[in-house]
């Protein structure tokens, strides 16, 4: 070839973005109607986010004095959760993108210059970081500029601003990112960003909970609520995106002059300087990151340790149980994206156990016995809808993440049974105890009968069983094993669906043992013996119950075993 | 050690494998070859019981394994094309957990991983992640594990791919050893000289039906009757005569 061959101009920026494009439209042409159902949840989620938001609007416009304060700084508060959760989830995804994903090895080794690999990998992150807080965000200007009687140049700034507002966090995280690449090693560096998201969550969780936010609902604690909102000062510094862009978005809903295209052109140019400030970093050390980021970890110093432990805790279970719970829990250990998930369940149970200690059932009222014995009902419910979401979390991934090493299960001289037996003992044990535990020690606060906490003990076996044998059935039946992450496959269609059949069940069980239940344990109820035709009627509804769980069961068995079959195939 | 009887894979209209008869006796090394999606992985699929037929019979060692899956794979290793392993598991504890599956006694398991790890060049990464491992040290790994239990048939899916030459080597020896000492191996593969230097009987798979089998002398003189000369001619030529007129027939 001779030095005078022309070089061909680098592949248009839509050539590199449309992989990702063609992929999420193949997606919704292969399943319309697991996408129907989406967009349908997703419409649900919008108009139930709007209303919310319009009504909260409407009730501080009711507070003459401080209603378009409330209002400002609730704004200035979502503006700024919103900033706080685009640029960690941006970090996060970068990571993906630009550094650990495979198809850059692709680009790089094409005539493509970093500069244009860089636009198409910003653009991709910030659509994947920002669809969520767009679909939170916008019913909820929309929700301002209704209730506010905004004209229609509210809702066009409202978009304009929004542009730079999503850039800014974009190129902080992708630089971040970028930066933290160079230093640590990606791999590490993701199961950190993997712990810290889901802390983050659990925490935000816990604090919200524990801000015991039922008391706004009363006036007298609504004047705390406002003096939270007031006294929101400190992140409205002149200096922020966020206050810029509040400034902006309220500029077309008061009367109050706040000069929008001042502020506009701040929060644009901000955005127009760190995104070029980005590209040029990142062009220039793009290659240095990815070859740090393909570096993996070496020598792994506690495996010998977690190793002899399992071994010692598989001691008593049979084959294979016992090597599928060793090399089950070794990887769950190692693998950040699903140990992590235990802070979310913490996070849940002490929610769950700190709701019982604060409910006000003795309050000396004349219901108060019943009441309680309502509640104590109602918490077999809630007590096996943790544990189904538990099982999202944990039962419905197992079989997707054994998903390409499948082969070296399958190959094996073990009847696939056992295999399903070694999955479901693996689930149901930790499972049933969480639920016994959470049956236990909340009824010990409600002042549940002995006799009544047995029969819901009993009961809840039932239904964990029935759960975690769905959770194999719906893990076998959509499986994905595109991921390794335990998190990204909980929250897909198929976790979905099972959750759903999960409420289904647990509300039939809940439903056929609330006569008996309340017929022989309740207070107004169980006065008069049972006859001979209630003895029946009772022994029927437990049997029905059992008929239910035990039924559901077995379905969940053979389907599971069905799917398995042809799995990997 | 190895037979398939009539064997045949149809997904709808498309037939994948078409009533495949095939034996392999202990101590021979069989090549499997054929043109990309002739239907060699399909056919090893169902081999190794990942895949069911349509209709016919797979037996190893005698056992069916349609209706005595245990008693045919404890007699099995397979190493698939794409060995995709537990990621998040060190060498040495996926080689206990494959030996605790097929049963090899505690005791043994952990001398028979450190000689097998060292014969696969893989001693020094034992306590390493698999994450962390190359497309060829995985393979290694993977043969290691199929080896594990000392089958006495072993089934290998383009087990060259991505190796190194050293690598190669060392497998081309291994398996010639294997053999020596009664091992059946059914070995699918594009290389046509591995194939020449290691296969006592080689068949050729073309739009799933198995066009020629036997040894390559009785390639050479079955492409020679067809295409009127292919006498001293290699694997190569000879594969490429058959397939082209397997082609021009379908």
């Amino acid at each position: 070839m001779s030095g005078t061959d022309a070089v061909p101009p680098p592949a248009p920026l839509a050539v590199l973005l449309a992989p990702r494009a063609l992929a999420s439209r193949n997606a919704l042409r292969r399943r319309p109607f697991r996408a129907s159902i989406l967009a349908l949840l997703t419409a649900a989620f919008w108009v139930g986010c709007f209303f919310l938001f319009a009504h909260t609007l409407r009730f501080f416009q009711t507070i003459t004095t401080l209603g378009p304060l409330l209002a400002e700084r609730l704004l200035l508060v979502l503006l700024v959760s919103f900033f706080a959760i685009l640029l960690i989830s941006n970090v996060v995804t970068a990571l993906t993108t630009y550094y650990l994903s495979a198809d850059v090895r692709f680009l790089l080794v094409a005539p493509v210059p970093r500069r244009r690999i860089h636009e198409a990998r910003f653009i991709e992150t910030l659509i994947a970081s920002s669809w969520m807080v767009l679909l939170f965000g916008m019913p909820v200007f929309l929700a301002y500029g209704i209730v506010f009687h905004a004209r229609p140049l509210y809702y066009l700034a409202a978009l304009a601003a929004l542009v730079p507002f999503l850039v800014i966090p974009a190129a902080l995280g992708v630089m971040l990112t970028t930066a933290l690449v160079l230093v640590f090693p990606a791999r590490r560096m993701r199961d950190v960003l993997i712990v810290l998201s889901v802390a983050l969550l659990a925490g935000g969780y816990l604090a919200l909970r524990l801000a015991r936010p039922e008391r706004l609902a009363s006036p007298s604690e609504l004047a705390g609520f406002t003096a939270f909102l007031v006294a929101f000062e400190a992140p409205a510094s002149p200096y922020l995106p966020t206050t810029w862009a509040a400034d902006i978005l309220l500029s077309f809903l008061g009367d109050e002059p706040r000069e929008p295209l001042f502020h506009f052109a701040l929060l644009a140019s901000t955005a127009g300087v760190l995104a070029i400030a980005c590209g040029a970093f990142v062009e220039r050390v793009l290659l240095t990151a990815w070859s740090r980021a393909q570096e993996g970890r070496t020598k792994l110093r506690r495996g010998r340790l977690l190793g002899r432990w399992l071994d010692a805790v598989a001691r008593p279970l049979p084959h294979p149980t016992g090597l599928l719970f060793v090399k089950d829990a070794t990887i769950f250990f190692r693998d950040a994206s699903q140990w992590s998930q235990l802070l979310l369940l913490l996070a849940l149970v002490v929610v769950y156990v700190y709701n019982f200690s604060v409910l006000p059932l003795d309050d000396g009222s004349p219901i108060a016995g019943t009441l309680r014995e309502v509640v104590a009902l109602a918490n077999l419910g809630l007590a096996a809808f943790v544990t189904a979401s538990v099982a999202v979390r944990f039962v419905f991934p197992a079989i997707s993440l054994e998903g390409r090493s499948w082969w070296a299960l399958r190959t094996a001289p073990i009847p696939l049974t056992s295999i399903w037996w070694a999955k479901f003992w693996i689930g149901f044990l930790p499972l049933a105890m969480l639920g016994e535990a959470l049956i236990v020690i909340t009824g010990r606060m409600l002042g549940v009968a002995p006799g009544l906490t047995l029969v819901f003990m009993a009961t809840l076996v039932l239904v964990v069983a029935a759960i975690v044998s769905l959770g194999l059935a719906f893990g076998a039946a959509y499986p994905r094993t595109d991921t390794q992450n335990a998190a990204q496959i909980a929250t897909g269609f198929g976790g979905l669906v099972y959750m759903v059949a999960c409420l289904a069940l647990v509300f039939a069980a809940i439903a056929l043992e609330a006569w008996p239940v309340s017929r022989i344990f309740w207070s107004r109820f169980a006065v008069a013996p049972l006859g001979p035709g209630e003895s029946l009627a009772v022994a029927m509804s437990f049997a029905a119950v059992a008929a239910v769980t035990v039924g559901t069961w077995e379905i969940g068995r053979r389907l599971a075993l069905k799917r398995l079959a042809h799995f990997g195939a | 050690m190895i037979q398939c009887i009539a064997l045949r894979k149809q997904y709808g209209e498309l037939v994948a494998v078409q009533d495949l008869d095939l034996e392999v006796a202990a101590g021979e090394v069989f090549g499997f070859l054929g043109p990309n999606g002739a239907g060699k992985t399909t056919t090893i699929r169902m081999m190794v019981g990942l895949l069911e037929p349509t209709s016919g019979q797979v037996l190893l060692g005698g056992h069916d394994i349609a209706s005595a899956p245990e008693a045919a794979k404890a007699l099995l290793g397979y190493v698939p094309d794409q060995p995709f392993l537990y990621d998040k598991l060190t060498a040495n504890e996926l080689l206990r957990f494959i030996g605790g599956l097929y049963r090899v006694a505690r005791g043994e398991i952990a001398p028979r991983s450190e000689d097998l790890l060292e014969e696969f060049g893989l001693i020094e990464h034992a306590e390493e992640l698999i994450e962390t491992f190359s497309h060829g040290m995985k393979q290694r790994l993977a043969l290691a594990a199929a080896l594990i239990h000392r089958p006495r048939i072993l089934i290998l899916d383009e087990p060259m791919v991505g190796m190194d030459p050293q690598g190669a080597l060392a497998l081309r020896q291994l398996l010639g050893g294997l053999a020596a000492s009664g091992v059946a191996i059914f070995l699918s593969t594009h290389s046509l000289p591995v194939a020449e230097e290691l296969c006592d009987r080689i068949g050729i798979l073309d739009h799933g039906r198995l066009i020629a089998q036997g040894t390559l002398a009785e390639l050479r003189a079955h492409a020679g009757e067809i295409l009127g000369s292919a006498r001293g001619s290699s694997l190569e030529s000879v594969f490429l005569s058959l397939t082209r007129t397997a082609g021009r027939r379908t």
